[in-house]
């Protein structure tokens, strides 16, 4: 039970085995490894908190400009910018210990190995509840093309690493080619334990002041309330077709964005671009969909999640 | 984010000056640091735009402002009594050991340099101030060069207007220079448009000097978890909000 004005509605849920104290997840890299969000938000009032997607090595990302403002949207082009597997153990997990908060890993990698080294080491961390593997990124051994441009390349990823993560593992999504229903029925028959979606959408920002694109990498990602229908339609067809827990994000910054979410289907939601506008968002969210929930008399997250058909 | 109330509206020219009343930052700011503004109630514009602190006392800080797009035309908007959502203060600050000091802003970067000179002041610690602009649209801010008694104050603008010394700011500095030698402790604080910057950095006048900059960058978040800030340095990327806005000049690379 979570008791935030006075009122009682049961906000736990689960990812697969692993309960949740609520909903609310801090969405991967808008929360920084958590220090740096912390003088801001209490983060044991979370259910999760997502860290900056991590590789095996550091990875000093793209050169600047890396943000753009479109209307109520971001394009980010950081390039996942991190520390490292092994500086994030040594700077970041003391802190970790500190909460009782679940806590998430974001990884990412160039190649299988990458990916297996580092969700190897990461996974033999007693502090780290769940690996959210980052399929978007580009596979140096296919030409770059994603991870998740066919289902062989996803599968074979996977698959490795279900043999290695022995924590609750979770595959984050975005738009892809492939049927996002076919998608996450494979994951689920791989033994992922629960999928986040959406990553943020490739995107195309134009400086006029130059008349080139903006970005040195052309293409970055859209996130923010402009992609929520889209992120809406894609938790929807992937609850749809499979039972697998899902994580869905894009766009939330209201307590109702939130409740739209699980009326989908999902039965987490993941804050991200909201929390740079104000790092306490993904707090005033929950608050908002607990009184949403209670303005309903609904006792029960579960009474919501997947209504909406 | 903090409510500030705002208690002062002034125009100047293209620039508009807010006081503000808010404890939690002006209590805590020192000369250097920044806040990000809330420009919209709404989700469109969504980020927050930073501004540098132009003073903090007591329990109110200002803000000045140039109008440049469409969040600051919205700041712009904003009446006395209204309120500001404001995050900060953030990023480090200036560092305040000097024995004597040489401001010297370009533009909007006269900003933080006005707040580091009324405490150098403060503190009784000697403080020059050289501000320049590109044009006379831009004079009013010739009221932000704190007159300091211990220190010379001069400011300039590239095109000429009568009364005016007409030059860039480092045409002043190297005029200042030829007539007061600079002091071996002498420490020099800047902050300005990019090209004014490394001016700076390749000038002989500054070489083997302590010199501190302050650094602008695109921004999404403002407090260190978005790493959208970051920008070339001698040590691989910097991150303008948390570990700047303020860094030795020596370590920008161009
Ligand atoms: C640490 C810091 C302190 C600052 N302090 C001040 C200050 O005291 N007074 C002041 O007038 N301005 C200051 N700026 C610049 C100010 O943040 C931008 O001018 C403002 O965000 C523009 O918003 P806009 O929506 O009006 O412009 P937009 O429509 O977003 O853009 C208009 C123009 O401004 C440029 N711009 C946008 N954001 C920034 C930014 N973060 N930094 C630099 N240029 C930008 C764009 O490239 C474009 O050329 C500061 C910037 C930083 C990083
Ligand atoms: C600045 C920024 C950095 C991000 N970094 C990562 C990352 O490292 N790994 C990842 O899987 N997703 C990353 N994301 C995507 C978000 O976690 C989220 O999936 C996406 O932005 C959609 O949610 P939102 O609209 O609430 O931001 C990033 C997003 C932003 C805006
Ligand atoms: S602006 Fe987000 S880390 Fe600096």
């Amino acid at each position: 039970m979570c008791s935030l004005r006075g009122y009682l509605v049961n906000i736990k849920t689960r990812l697969g085995t692993l309960e949740l104290a609520n909903p609310l997840v801090l969405a991967s890299g808008t929360a920084g490894y958590g220090r740096e969000i912390a003088p801001y938000l209490d983060l044991n009032r979370v259910g999760a908190i997502t860290v900056k997607g991590l590789s095996l090595f550091p990875c000093s990302g793209n050169p600047p400009p890396r943000i753009y403002e479109s209307a109520s949207g971001v394009l980010n082009s950081i390039g996942l910018e991190n520390k490292g597997v092994e500086r994030f153990i040594q700077e970041d997990i003391p802190f970790l210990e500190t909460l009782s908060t679940r806590v998430f890993v974001n990884i990412w990698g160039t190649d299988e190995h990458s990916y297996r080294d580092g969700a190897r080491t990461l996974t033999a961390i007693e502090r780290i509840d769940g690996i959210e593997i980052n399929v978007s990124c580009p596979n140096v051994e296919k030409g770059g093309a994603s991870f998740a441009c066919s289902l062989d390349s996803l599968a074979s990823l996977i698959g490795k690493l279900r043999k290695v993560v022995t924590k609750t593992l979770i595959v984050k999504l975005g738009p892809m080619k492939e049927d996002i229903g076919a998608v996450v029925i494979l994951l689920e028959q791989l033994g992922v334990d629960a999928v986040s979606i959406t990553n943020t959408f490739p995107a195309l920002a134009v400086n006029l002041s130059n008349e080139r694109l903006f970005f040195s990498r052309k293409t970055a990602g859209l996130s923010g309330p402009a992609i929520k229908p889209m992120a809406l339609r894609m938790v929807y067809e992937a609850t749809q077709a499979s039972s697998i827990p899902c994580i869905g994000m894009g766009g939330i910054s209201s307590g109702t964005d939130a409740v739209e979410f699980l009326l989908v289907g999902a039965c987490a939601v993941g804050v991200g671009t909201a929390t740079l506008k104000n790092p306490a968002a993904a707090l005033e969210i929950l608050e908002g969909m607990q009184s949403w929930m209670e303005g309903r008399g609904i006792e029960r997250i579960e009474e919501i999640i997947g209504k909406a058909r | 984010m903090n409510e500030a109330v705002i208690t002062g509206k002034q125009i100047v020219g293209n620039f508009i000056e807010f006081t503000c009343t808010c404890a939690e930052v002006a209590q805590h700011a020192v000369p250097g640091q920044f806040v990000m503004v809330s420009v919209s109630p709404t989700l469109d514009p969504f980020l927050n735009r930073p501004l540098g602190i132009l003073w903090a006392k007591d329990d109110s800080f200002a803000l000045l402002f140039e109008v440049v797009g469409r969040g600051t035309s919205l700041l712009a908007c904003l009446e006395k009594g209204d309120t500001l959502p404001v995050l900060g203060p953030l990023g480090n600050g200036y560092s305040l050991d000097a024995s004597s000091a040489l401001l010297l802003a370009g533009g909007r970067g006269v900003v933080t340099l006005h707040f580091l000179a009324r405490r150098f002041k403060e503190l009784g610690i000697p403080v020059s101030m050289l501000c320049g602009v590109r044009d006379s649209s831009e004079i009013m801010l010739e009221r932000y060069i704190i007159e300091c008694e211990s220190g010379l104050r001069l400011f300039c603008c590239e095109e000429g207007v009568r009364g005016l010394f007409q030059g860039t700011v480092v045409d002043a500095l190297e005029e200042y220079a030829a007539l007061h030698p600079l002091a071996p402790e002498t420490v020099i604080y800047t902050c300005g448009p990019e090209g004014m910057l490394r001016e700076l950095a390749m000038h002989p006048l500054l070489e083997k000097r302590r010199v501190e900059v302050s650094l602008e960058a695109l921004m999404g978040c403002g407090f260190g978890v978005c790493m959208s800030c970051a920008r070339k340095s001698t040590e691989g990327y910097m991150h303008i909000c948390s570990e700047g806005p303020v860094c030795a000049l020596s370590e920008v690379t161009w």
